[in-house]
């Protein structure tokens, strides 16, 4: 195997092929000095004859070395690998691996230094590729794609056609097209292997193809012959004038411009008595007087002329700006070009793909937050400042088990309806003791549950403390699902768009099937008709309130795990969700279900346009449904009919 | 109409009285006077009082008068002290940077000046450049219109949208809330052109006048808010008196009877709400020089709903509630969080106020709204029980 490889290489590198049927030791001393005290230029030469060698002790030797395990015997130059025990060494033959013991003294050690090392190690490589071990394999591979060298093209095909493991073999061919793509010998062949990597989405891919593309804006009176311009630039459209004749200084094409500080200094170092040429100091206050000085100054040859607008046009007109590719071939630059295009294109669209993913995954956590509230104020009517710190309780719940259940599976499980049950005691709590009494006093709910609601906050933050706590989601949770280099998405946000589903289900499910959902809208339609059918309306709107709240409980263990459990964390959500729930339409599981996925992309689709800065998306979005509200008072899903009456 | 006026409304008399004598009594005891009893800085507490009463008028009238449960006149409070604080933080800094210029050979050009106190102020969010809204910044004239006209025009427009679209009761609440969290947002945002997170500072500061000692600034301030709270209070009692306050006490309670009775509801919304808004504006002017310093944390939305709070436990739909509640509330406030409190020892657990006066505050809101849903100035009615 190795011989194979050794062979190749030994076609592919313009290297002396040295004399067969010799040992190592053989070679070792032709170049006694360069192995005792190998430099980065020397080295070289050694290692290429040992690799045309195609000795199987190459590898161990070449890892000795690198290792400082390399001796000279002082007496007749030969060379050993060394053990040292103490006083004795053990030496071992190079080529035969016997063993002796002799004396420490009289041996010298070869210390090659870091950057032979490093040539070493790149030797090593070419062996490792084709070493039996497929960890060793897997490590070259990476070594080699963390630093593309054109030396390592040749090694890496020819260990192609013998890798056992298809996988392995995949990620060989992959880097090798890249290196192709970067150093192949023929135009032909870069074209070829840059045409093949315009399927791939990898950041790696496009980093290569970049490199091929890669350009620098330069300036020059006449372009150089064989230069291959990427674009002309137009003074005034691409590049202003001022870019320009900066251009050109640094170019050093044209005289520097002299800058305000310049003519500030100029003058501050002329001043005479109380003036400067002639005009009294206490006058330059204005640029144009401070110019006029200067020209004065310049005219006696004190300091030098200002450079005017004639010069600096007749300057720029004079040259070319240009932005020129690194690599000279018009072939290649041309592929990688329409590669890169192309690549480019599916990213684009895997990108919008992936913020879809990010929005349903942002609209599913707003519904999640909003869709106790469409109960308890879309469907009830009462407005529940509190309802954020609702979610709160529930997330600190699920950080309370977690704290007794040490199995992240376990505690989830178990959060989850306890979560429900504390947070559904609290909700019936607070409706037999506050709300009830307040049924006809909206504004007056509003401000009573906003007192219970810093209540609340400010007695979880005595508890828990100020700092967020962790609520550690279960292993199978972690990760992201990844559908390619672009498109991926984490666990989490899946297992929260799928309880948002499970929720909607579930909601939908009681409201309209089940014998409380009738009993609730009836008492939501008309309380008195509904009393007097037999329905206890106290009962009813005791139970629904609870229902909301229990929800919110849930939802709160959930946003837990993705975010950071603070006593703040209710309060960051409830003005939201509200939102969602007026956007959506009050009184509609729908309507929520459909703000939410509104506020979700439109946040998201706000900030793709700005990605800086997520307190302008937050900012915009706000006005947008002020905006909104406008022109759709009742929301998206608006009831119609007997329902809609207030 | 002033004799009648004040005739009709005995209170008014009562409280500018009661306010002029609170105010030559603390003047009088201040440090200015040499008698020092009152240090400067519980004057200063005792200006931003005044300050924090007269917004809570501005409160109760479009809430307690008009029905409106505004969320948001907080933040009109904050508009006005930003609009004042970007005068006194430019000018302050113009003069420390005139004078560092001073000492250079050559006198320094408009250009290097302004680039200089860009510097200095937005240095700190990593700018130096003047943004648009900092154009009136260097004309204290233009400034103190800003004051003004701002938080008016913000009011007028959102208003006319929110009541031309007939948003009323929780609807509206829930829109001025989220327009104040937008507000609060943007401002916290570095390139928002106000710095940022950091707000403006150094307010204390009155720029001409930093050789006069803080206690007299503080004692002027304090005397200037009194004026203002005054004014305010005659200005509002006047509104809501006369027959306009009447159709805006009708609108309160039956909105749609006013509007068939065929008067034009919006206008009248309208007009309390931008009203109220433009003083609330005035007040946020006068708060804001004496506190020093102006973040966006404190427009954020729960300030305007402690606002909500003063006048709710004050008691709403009477002016001099409004005045009670907030200077009630705050103080005490800063009382119990200022550690002045004592703490309560249960043996196994030890009460600190500085901890549990949010938890005891939210829930004798609650008390409050449930059972004396008139407030403190419920208590007046005792006083003054009318011949049945």
């Amino acid at each position: 195997m190795i011989r194979l490889l050794s062979l190749a290489l030994a076609l592919f590198l313009t290297v002396p092929v040295a004399a067969t049927a010799q040992s190592l030791q053989d070679i070792l001393q032709t170049h006694q000095d360069k192995v005792l005290k190998p430099g980065r230029r020397t080295v070289g030469v050694v290692l290429d004859d040992l690799i045309a060698s195609g000795l199987p002790q190459a590898l161990p030797f070449l890892e000795s070395w690198r290792d400082r395990e390399i001796v000279q015997r002082d007496s007749d130059g030969l060379f050993f690998r060394v053990a040292e025990d103490g006083d004795t060494v053990t030496l071992e033959d190079l080529d035969t691996g016997e063993t002796l013991t002799a004396n420490a003294d009289g041996f010298t050690e070869s210390r090659p230094n870091g950057g032979v090392r490093r040539a070493i190690g790149d030797a090593l490589v070419q062996f490792q590729l084709s070493d039996p071990d497929i960890a060793k394999r897997q490590a070259a591979v990476a070594a080699i794609a963390r630093s593309m060298d054109a030396s390592q093209l040749a090694p890496l095909a020819a260990s192609i056609e013998g890798e056992p493991d298809a996988a392995l073999k995949q990620t060989k061919t992959r880097l090798a097209g890249m290196l192709g793509a970067l150093f192949a010998d023929t135009t032909n062949a870069r074209v070829a292997a840059i045409e093949a990597l315009s399927g791939d989405l990898s950041v790696d891919v496009r980093a290569v193809l970049n490199t091929i593309l890669a350009s620098s804006e330069t300036v020059a009176a006449t372009i150089p012959g064989g230069t291959n311009v990427a674009q002309m630039l137009v003074v005034g459209a691409d590049l202003t004038e001022t870019e320009a004749y900066d251009r050109l200084i640094i170019a050093d094409l044209a005289d520097p411009l002299i800058t305000k500080t310049q003519i500030r200094d100029a003058l501050i170092a002329n001043i005479d008595g109380d003036t400067v040429a002639g005009i009294p100091v206490g006058t330059l206050n204005t640029d144009a007087a401070r110019a006029l000085a200067y020209d004065l100054l310049a005219a006696d040859g004190i300091v030098p002329p200002r450079v005017d607008e004639t010069t600096r046009a007749e300057a720029i007109a004079a040259h070319s700006f240009y932005v020129a590719y690194a690599e000279p071939d018009t072939a290649i630059t041309d592929a990688a070009r329409t590669a890169l295009t192309a690549i480019k294109t599916k990213v684009g669209f895997s990108q919008a793909a992936d913020l879809g993913l990010d929005a349903l995954s942002l609209a599913s956590i707003y519904f999640l937050a909003a869709i106790g509230l469409a109960i308890t104020f879309g469907v009830m009517g009462v407005i529940n400042m509190a309802h954020g710190e609702f979610i709160m309780m529930g997330a600190y719940t699920g950080f309370v088990v977690q704290q007794f259940v040490p199995d992240y599976t376990l505690s989830i499980i178990i959060a989850l309806p306890l979560a429900f049950v504390i947070t559904f005691g609290a909700g019936v709590l607070m409706e037999r003791t506050v709300i009830r009494h307040l049924y006809h006093r909206p504004l007056e709910t509003l401000l009573a549950t906003f007192g219970i609601s810093i209540a609340l906050q400010q007695l979880a933050k005595n508890i828990f403390g100020t700092q967020a706590r962790p609520l550690t989601s279960p292993e199978w949770l972690d990760g992201a699902l990844i559908f390619n280099d672009v498109v991926a998405i984490s666990y989490i946000r899946v297992a929260i768009f799928v309880l948002a589903l499970v929720f909607l289900c579930i909601i939908l499910f009681i409201l309209k099937r089940t014998r409380l959902g009738l009993e609730v809208r009836a008492v939501t339609q008309n309380p008195g008709m509904a009393a007097s059918m037999g329905i206890n309306p106290d009962r009813i709107n005791m139970l629904t309130f609870g229902l909301g709240s229990g929800i919110a409980g849930i939802a709160g263990v959930a946003i837990g795990l993705y975010a950071q459990v603070t006593s703040e964390m209710g309060a960051s959500y409830i003005v939201q969700s509200f939102m969602t729930v007026v956007v959506g339409g009050v009184g509609n599981v729908w309507g929520t279900l459909a703000g939410a996925s509104l506020i979700g992309f439109l946040q998201k689709g706000i900030e793709w346009l700005n990605p800086s800065n997520t307190l302008a998306a937050q900012t915009y979005m706000i006005l947008f449904i002020i905006l909104f509200i406008q022109f759709r008072p009742k929301g998206i899903v608006a009831l119609k009919g007997r329902a809609a009456a207030d | 109409m002033t004799a009648s006026f004040f005739a009709r409304n005995p209170s008014v008399l009562w409280f500018i009285l009661i306010l002029s004598i609170f105010t030559v009594i603390v003047t009088v005891l201040s440090e200015v006077t040499g008698v020092d009893l009152i240090s400067t800085s519980f004057v200063k507490t005792l200006g931003k009082t005044l300050c924090l009463c007269l917004v809570a008028i501005a409160m109760d009238v479009v809430w307690g008068y008009c029905g409106i449960l505004s969320l948001g006149h907080f933040a009109f409070f904050g508009i006005g002290g930003y609009a004042i604080g970007m005068w006194l933080m430019y000018a302050r800094t113009e003069g420390i940077v005139l004078t560092s210029l001073a000492g250079q050979p050559i006198p320094p050009t408009p250009a290097e000046i302004s680039d200089a106190i860009g510097n200095q102020i937005f240095g700190v969010v990593g700018s130096s450049e003047f943004p648009l809204i900092w154009a009136f910044a260097d004309s204290l004239t233009l400034q103190l219109l800003m004051v003004v006209l701002v938080p008016g025009l913000l009011a007028l427009v959102f208003g006319w949208l929110a009541f031309r679209s007939r948003v009323t009761g929780v609807y509206l609440s829930i829109l001025t809330q989220a327009m104040t969290l937008a507000l609060a947002l943007y401002l916290f945002q570095n390139d928002s052109g106000l710095r940022g997170n950091n707000g403006l500072s150094g307010l204390q500061n009155i720029p001409g006048y930093e050789d006069v000692p803080q206690a007299t600034v503080s004692i002027i301030f304090f005397i200037a808010s009194a004026v203002a709270l005054g004014a305010g209070y005659a200005f509002f009692a006047w509104i809501v008196s006369g027959k306009m306050g009447s159709v805006v006490k009708g609108i309160r309670d039956n909105e749609a009877r006013v509007r068939f009775l065929g008067y034009h509801v919006e206008s009248y919304k309208l007009f309390i709400f931008t009203t109220t808004a433009v003083v609330a504006g005035i007040a946020g002017a006068l708060y804001y020089p004496q506190a020093g310093i102006i973040n966006p944390g404190e427009i954020a939305p729960i300030a305007s709903i402690y606002l909500a709070v003063w006048v709710a436990i004050g008691g709403r739909g009477r002016l001099y509630g409004a005045v009670i509640g907030a200077a009630f509330v705050s103080l005490l406030s800063s009382w119990f969080t200022g550690g002045g409190a004592p703490n309560i020892d249960l043996g196994l657990y030890v009460i600190q106020w500085t901890d549990w006066w949010l938890v005891l505050l939210g829930l004798s809101f609650v008390a409050v709204t449930l059972f004396f849903p008139k407030g403190i100035g419920g208590l007046f009615d005792y006083l003054v029980r009318k011949p049945q």
